[in-house]
């Protein structure tokens, strides 16, 4: 009698993979006896995985929503309300709420331009000075080397 | 000898714009935007409108001649 062949009314058994390795389940991997070890070794094993059990698998993005998308938190903006921290958008301004340039830090209210401007009169002041006096040179531009050079 | 000119578009025509339109307060970063290659007056000129809502200051109208869209 012949045996094996072709026979696709036979039972296919190939479907419901386990993602653990058909060892796991909805509450982790059980608790397994390792044998072959040295005398003692097993039950020792046996000890350590009831001792702390095993990782379960993290949920996946079907198991969120049941169609595959992943649930993300709506986006914020800028001039969201993020936890009430920042509750006025003029917070720090000189204008609008109470809470004003003093409750800024140092460095960021810090006045620098005077220092900037002295840097760019020191370096600019006689090339702008020979500029002023070009024909046509308008007068807006002799006023601002005016008060450059009374700096 | 010939005398210098007073040239729209120059570095010294964009710093008389800049600091007019900024303020003298704001030289040193007059001078910065200043030495930006724009690439004509018309564009430096909607920069400072954009960042001011102000028209350009500076200048006089025998050497500055507003041209936009024209």
């Amino acid at each position: 009698m012949p045996k094996g062949g072709y026979r696709p009314t036979a039972p296919q058994n190939n479907t419901g993979v386990s993602s653990t390795g058909g060892a796991g389940s909805k509450d982790g991997q059980p608790n397994r006896y390792i044998s072959g070890g040295k005398y003692g070794e097993g039950k020792a094993l046996m000890e350590q995985q009831q001792g702390a059990s095993m990782a379960q698998q993290a949920p996946t993005a079907d198991v969120l929503t049941g169609r595959g998308e992943r649930v993300l938190p709506p986006l914020e903006t800028l001039t969201d309300n993020i936890g009430g921290k920042y509750s006025d958008i003029t917070d720090g301004a000189s204008v609008g709420s109470p809470i004003g340039p003093e409750a800024l830090p140092k460095n960021i209210s810090a006045n620098t331009r005077p220092d900037e401007n002295k840097v760019i009169i020191t370096r600019y002041l006689p090339d702008l000075v020979q500029a002023a006096s070009y024909k046509n040179a308008p007068d807006s531009f002799k006023r601002f080397v005016n008060y450059l050079a009374g700096q | 000898m010939s005398e210098a000119a007073w040239l729209p578009g120059s570095v010294f025509d964009n710093i008389d714009k800049f600091a007019s339109s900024l303020g003298y307060q704001n030289a040193a970063i007059a001078m910065e935007l200043s030495m930006v290659s724009w690439k004509s007056p018309e564009e430096r000129d909607a920069f400072i409108m954009a960042i001011t809502g102000e028209d350009v200051k500076g200048g006089t109208e025998k050497n500055y001649i507003k041209n936009f869209g024209g």
